[in-house]
């Protein structure tokens, strides 16, 4: 158990290194959502009226500002296992794998990393927020808030570390990424309250962890509750959302990554 | 107790055998290297003895453990270095070899001072706190290297240490594998197509092709066996050619002859006897020579006359094109 935690340490530390030394790719990640939540939260300010309508009495840039928070964790987390099939590539894999470290190690500190990775990039993403005029009631707040978006993050690093296992190629993880990423996204009330979708749609939101995430974020920074889902419940949502991830993830990624590439 | 010990060793991709029927064993601290053309099995048979592919049927044993069954012991065993550079470049030298420690559970408190002993060793100590990416070739296979050693492995895989890198910084890396060996006095496993290489460091030598191994001998027992001489012929096609070679297999200093279209390759122990005996036999059948040469016997001799071919050979390459087709087809 402890070689375990030391493991995955390696695995977070060298993945963590490496995030360091790409500062370029810290900017460029932050380029989509801030263009998000300048473009889209001021062209939609005009429909103040509708989220009026569910008890929301902000400026519609408050109310979409936890849903670009989120955004960047998604898309951060989604993207963030494409290094696994570098690492296949060019043998890192093949080495970490001829060495004694423990099997599962390898998809846990991965996860870890991409999670608190995921969490700095949207913890900018707040910085540009409240830079541009969005406020914040309660600022104790924010601790609990990225704690979170890092549990939200681990369980979406979940399904990239998955999906880049399985995938051959850089061609196919791009397909998959960009098919499940978005409509996660869209499919939430992010932008949009819950209670303007059509039935259908609200029900299949209902499944997703990304409204429950979304849901709760918001309440914690704004203090208005929506949609008639408790605190608790969405945590426990969350929780389980995450749980479920990191098991299929470290079992798929470690049975995979032992085939050849 | 062998460091290396495979008993009928075999490795299947779907149809194609990749290694076929293979046993040989290695003794402490030997260098033994596998010489074969790409595609022969060389890196397949070392996947399977580093833990990272399972054999189809046979047996493979690290120090006595099973590389199938016991793959966390021999894991804690051996040392491989790939054939890729596997640094990574936007970390430092030092920080590379930090990595490879924990990867390898290194104690805590050894691990500054293995690093530092490595580091000296393949003189790279006053580059360790610059990133990989300002490192040339040759330095990036000697910090790969380091990092194979640092936890003092038993066995030392090398797959095709040199490949891609000039001349002199192949030499370079022979001298620090040497130096290595000498220093930890380690098994050392390396695969290579080049013969130079094979001659120069292995105690022993495997020749492999097409997943099988041909003959293992020390590299001079290997050229002694080959007579003393080597003559090569160029002749011009005729249909006499074949009376003309069975005719040279009666001269009795002739050990072996092999033929490759127009080229003729004679092993024999008294060269410049055999020569005019030659010339007279070509005569009397009318045969063109248009080059003769004689040379001492090098292991490119060894190999053609044990394989039938030139470990260049196109026939090869097209092999290896094919089984890559496959592998791919297999694993898609």
């Amino acid at each position: 158990m402890n070689l375990l935690f030391y493991d995955t340490y390696t695995i977070f530390w060298r993945e963590i290194k490496r995030y360091k030394k790409s500062r370029s790719g810290v900017l460029i990640r932050l380029i989509q959502p801030a263009i998000w939540i300048v473009v889209i939260g001021n062209t939609f300010a005009g429909t103040q009226p509708l989220i009026e309508s569910v008890g929301f009495d902000g400026e519609y840039i408050e109310f979409m500002a936890p849903g670009v928070i989120i955004l960047t964790a998604i898309f951060t987390s989604i993207f963030g296992g494409v290094n696994t099939l570098w690492d296949r590539r060019y043998g890192f894999m093949n080495k970490a794998l001829t060495s004694p470290i423990s099997r599962s190690s390898l998809a846990l500190g991965k996860m870890l990393a991409i999670s608190l990775i995921a969490a700095l990039q949207a913890s900018l993403i707040l910085g540009i927020a409240l830079a541009i005029g969005v406020t914040f009631p309660n600022p104790i707040m924010i601790a609990p808030i990225m704690a979170i978006v890092i549990l939200f993050s681990l369980g979406f690093s979940g399904i990239s570390v998955i999906v880049a296992a399985t995938a051959k190629s850089q061609e196919t993880f791009w397909g998959v990424i960009n098919f499940l990423g978005m409509p996660l996204f869209m499919l939430s009330p992010a932008l949009f309250p819950l209670e303007l979708l059509p039935d259908w749609l609200a029900s299949i939101a209902k499944l997703n962890p990304v409204t429950y995430t979304v849901l709760l974020v918001r309440e914690m920074m704004t203090g208005v509750s929506e949609g008639g889902i408790p605190a608790l419940l969405s945590i426990g949502i969350i929780l389980a959302f995450v749980l479920v991830m990191v098991a299929i993830a470290s079992y798929v990624f470690t049975r995979e990554v032992n085939k050849p590439f | 107790m062998y460091s290396i010990e495979t008993r009928s060793l075999t490795k299947f991709f779907g149809n194609v055998k990749a290694v076929d029927d293979i046993s040989f064993k290695v003794n402490d601290g030997e260098i033994f290297g596998f010489l074969g053309p790409n595609g022969a099995g060389k890196s397949t048979t070392m996947m399977i003895l580093t833990t990272l592919l399972k054999p189809t049927s046979g047996q493979a044993l690290i120090s006595g453990f099973d590389v199938s069954s016991h793959a966390k012991q021999v894991r804690q065993k051996i040392g491989f270095v790939q054939q890729e550079t596997t640094v990574d470049e936007y970390l430092t030298g030092r920080e590379n070899l930090l990595l490879q420690a924990r990867l390898n559970h290194i104690p805590k408190d050894l691990i500054r001072q293995r690093i530092d002993d490595v580091l000296e060793l393949i003189e790279l100590s006053d580059k360790q706190n610059e990133p990989v990416v300002t490192y040339s070739g040759g330095m990036r296979k000697r910090l790969d290297i380091a990092g194979g050693l640092l936890h003092r492995p038993k066995v030392l895989f090398l797959d095709e240490p040199t490949v891609g890198l000039d001349i002199q910084t192949r030499r370079k890396i022979w001298e620090y594998i040497k130096k290595i060996h000498l220093e930890f006095e380690m098994t050392i496993f390396l695969s290579t197509h080049y013969m130079e290489e094979a001659d120069k460091l292995c105690d022993r030598i495997g020749i492999i092709d097409e997943g099988k191994i041909q003959v293992i001998d020390s590299p001079e027992k290997l050229k002694n066996a080959m007579g003393n001489e080597v003559i090569s012929l160029e002749i011009e096609k005729d249909e006499q050619e074949r009376l003309f070679l069975s005719k040279l297999h009666k001269i009795e200093q002739i050990t072996k002859i092999n033929e490759d279209q127009n080229k003729i390759t004679i092993f024999a122990s008294r060269g410049t006897e055999v020569i005019p005996k030659i010339f007279q036999i070509s005569s009397e059948l009318k045969i063109k020579i248009n080059s003769i040469s004689l040379t001492q016997p090098t292991l490119d001799d060894v190999f053609i006359s044990y394989t039938g071919h030139d470990i260049k050979s196109d026939g090869v390459a097209f092999n290896r094109k094919r089984e890559h087709a496959k592998m791919k087809r297999l694993r898609a």
